[in-house]
């Protein structure tokens, strides 16, 4: 007589076992190795970023040849006004404040046009528009959140730059044929709106009726309701959007660069003048992939990171201020 | 009370109007966007352009003898020019930027053209080397009888065919194979994703499996957790760099590629595909209802059998969320790819060598002097389309989830 018990014996039970703790460990293994690659970017853009700084480059001088140049100095490199004094090559005087704080500046003018705009589209798919309207605009909004950043460099040369150009010329102004801090402002806009959006729609939606009930039934207009009580319960999560909308402009690299015009000192508030990013510094002319003019992109790499992380902290030190002035 | 109404639905008109026409900023965007790329480059949306090589190349040739005369054994429509003494029939027509170029539109089975010879190079011996000329190939410059005469593409075919006609001898004919094409960059991106998604899924599925299924809330489980969570902040250009210092070096002390190459550039997409994989994977695991697992191990299956046999099947929706979004990702990124790969268009793949995607070709035509709008804008459509698609799978995916969760 063959009975189900039969087959459950102790080999068995351990045969099965043996062949679980196997696959168990293998995807185990397989998140240690998902997780580790973190780890091995903050590790390696590290080391080869900081090489730079302690290693004597091989440069070509015309005079005299094959001349061994001084390592970067880390402050200066910090706080200079231009990329590089000298010719490629033959120095090493490299310099990124100007662009640590152009990004900024480019950063900060997008994210103050691109939030009222994004949040106020939140608020219309999320509650305002009849449900076609809305089902149609975030259908939209998540078109646009597909579009890669390269089409977007490829817009913003070919349709921005040539407005603000134009808008340039209404003031007698001449631009660098429209590449510009306002193209670049303009292009992060169009970039960050579907990001900071989707968020906030999330967020909005997820506001309790009885809130909304509550206050229209203290004779609250439904607009007012909207803007007064609605927004501010969605607070965190639109502030949830805009640190994810900033970290995404922050390292946004092909599109900034195509319409920044990649200037190589300076920092400029003025928005018809070219400016450019630190992934813009990084992007523009890699032709060796030796060298200092090369590693120098891994220093910039470096500083980007630390750029990001230091926004997204204090970023995320202030949303925890608003969340606790809610509460109290 | 009455006012106080009125300033009400002042204020609410106000409000909403503005809401309304901040709200279709997107729609505006989204219709600029595909404006120009549809009126700049759907023109250039072709096969041949898909088909075609990217590089422009002259060849030119001489033929010292040859004339003679050379009736067309068909009858050709009004619009070739046709040299009699040389077999040959030319059109005007544009090539893909829309510049007029003389093209050859018919040859004689006999023509002598068939056998001119390179004027730049010879074979080991001295001996000249043979060319044959081919249809649909441009004619850049003739010059003909000793230099004595010449034709260029500006005359316009007729007067090329007149010079044609009365020459006894071609000094230097430039013919040109015309570029614009993106071949290249299509099957390199064909390979990207083919091999992004062979190194990504399996792993990118498996770390979903261990979250899901195995990973207690412990300490460890909760930081390998943070870091993968980690891995979607970081920027893509970022990766670049990653690709750049590890990878390249990988595989040049391993399989002795010089420098980027394709293989490195999937090896770094798939380390940025690995969160979007996970978290749609994860998704799709999490609505799975826990009584089929606890039915398939009540039947006596272990952990690993009810993962492969119950769980897995009913995840493939999500599994291929991640897929299509992951495909979408690939035919966009640039930056990283300029650093992993190196921007260089190529006519021919090799996985061991550097060679371009749709997106970095973007790049390295828009870059320089004169940016290439229309092959660019033409480009854009392609990825667009793709990437639109993608989007819209992805909406009936996610219904279908959503119908999968009802079911229990």
């Amino acid at each position: 007589m063959l009975s189900v018990q039969s087959y459950i014996t102790p080999k068995n039970i351990k045969k099965k076992n043996r062949g679980d703790l196997i696959a168990r460990n293998i995807f185990r293994a397989t998140s240690i190795l998902s997780a580790s690659f973190v780890v091995i970017v903050i590790i390696i853009i590290a080391i080869r970023g900081l090489n730079p700084f302690f290693t004597s480059y091989e440069g070509f001088n015309n005079v005299t040849g094959i001349v061994y140049l001084e390592p970067v100095n880390p402050v200066t490199f910090l706080l200079n006004n231009q990329w590089l004094q000298g010719p490629v090559g033959a120095s090493s005087d490299y310099g990124i404040g100007f662009a640590i704080l152009n990004t900024i500046i480019a950063v900060i003018m997008s994210t103050f046009i691109t939030v009222p705009v994004a949040v106020l589209t939140a608020l219309l798919i999320a509650k305002v528009a009849p449900k076609r309207i809305a089902a149609f605009l975030r259908t939209v909004v998540e078109l646009l959140a597909s579009i890669p950043s390269i089409i977007y460099g490829v817009i913003g040369l070919g349709v921005i730059t040539n407005i603000v150009s134009w808008f340039a010329g209404l003031f007698g102004v001449q631009t660098a044929a429209g590449l510009s801090l306002m193209s670049t402002v303009l292009v992060l806009f169009m970039m960050t709106l579907p990001t900071i959006t989707a968020v906030a729609e999330t967020s909005i939606r997820s506001v309790k009726k009885d809130i909304i009930e509550g206050s229209l039934a203290l004779s609250a207009t439904p607009m007012q309701t909207y803007f007064k009580v609605v927004l501010t319960s969605a607070k965190s999560g639109i502030f949830a959007g805009i640190i994810l909308g900033v970290g995404r402009a922050l390292g946004e690299a092909t599109a900034v660069s195509m319409v920044s015009g990649n200037s190589f000192s300076g920092v400029t508030f003025n928005v018809l003048e070219t400016t450019s990013t630190l992934t813009s510094r990084m992007l523009l002319g890699i032709k060796e992939t030796s060298g200092i003019d090369y590693d120098i992109r891994f220093s910039v790499g470096l500083v980007l990171m630390i750029v990001i992380l230091v926004t997204n902290v204090s970023l995320k030190a202030v949303m925890k201020k608003v969340g606790n002035l809610d509460e109290s | 009370m009455k006012a106080n109404m009125k300033l009400k639905n002042r204020y609410d008109k106000i409000a909403s109007t503005s809401v309304y026409t901040l709200g279709f900023i997107g729609v505006i965007i989204l219709s600029m966007i595909i404006f120009y790329v549809t009126t700049t480059g759907l023109s250039l949306v072709s096969w041949d352009t898909i088909t075609g090589d990217s590089a422009t190349i002259n060849t030119n040739v001489y033929l010292d003898t040859g004339a003679g005369n050379y009736m067309p054994d068909e009858i050709l429509p009004e619009e070739i020019f046709y040299s009699e003494t040389w077999g040959i029939g030319l059109i005007d027509t544009r090539d893909r930027e829309g510049h007029p170029i003389i093209e050859i539109a018919y040859l004689h089975p006999e023509s002598p053209l068939l056998t001119s010879l390179d004027k730049n190079n010879t074979d080991e011996e001295g001996n000249p080397i043979e060319i044959e000329i081919k249809l649909d190939t441009a004619i850049e410059k003739a010059i003909f009888n000793n230099f004595t005469s010449f034709a260029f593409l500006t005359d316009g075919a007729e007067v090329m065919r007149d010079q044609f006609e009365q020459a006894t001898s071609i000094s230097d004919l430039t013919v040109q194979i015309v570029g614009g094409g993106i071949r290249g960059s299509v099957i390199t991106t064909f390979w990207m994703i083919g091999l992004t998604l062979i190194l990504s899924v399996p792993v990118g599925v498996s770390t979903a499996i261990y979250f899901n299924e195995f990973a207690k809330r412990t300490r460890f489980s909760s930081i390998i957790r943070n870091l993968v969570d980690m891995l979607t902040g970081v920027p893509s250009i970022i990766y670049g760099l990653l690709g750049a210092a590890v990878f390249i070096p990988l595989l040049n002390s391993t399989i002795g590629t010089g420098g980027g190459s394709v293989l490195s550039g999937a090896l770094t997409m798939a380390v940025i595909l690995l969160p979007t994989i996970i978290k749609s994977t994860e998704e799709a695991l999490k609505i799975i209802p826990d009584d089929l697992r606890k039915g398939s191990l009540a039947l006596g299956a272990n952990q690993t059998q009810t993962i492969f046999n119950v769980v897995l099947p009913n995840a493939t929706p999500g599994i291929l969320t991640g897929v299509l979004l992951g495909i979408g990702r690939i035919m966009g990124e640039s930056a990283a790819l300029i650093f992993a790969v190196g921007a260089v268009i190529k006519d021919s793949v090799f996985l061991t060598e550097r060679s371009s995607t749709l997106a970095v070709h973007i790049w390295v035509i828009m870059g320089g002097e004169a940016p290439n709008f229309e092959l660019a804008a033409a480009i854009a459509i392609i990825i667009l389309v793709v990437v639109f698609v993608i989007n819209f799978i992805v909406k009936i995916f996610a219904h279908q989830l959503q119908k999968n969760m009802n079911w229990s």
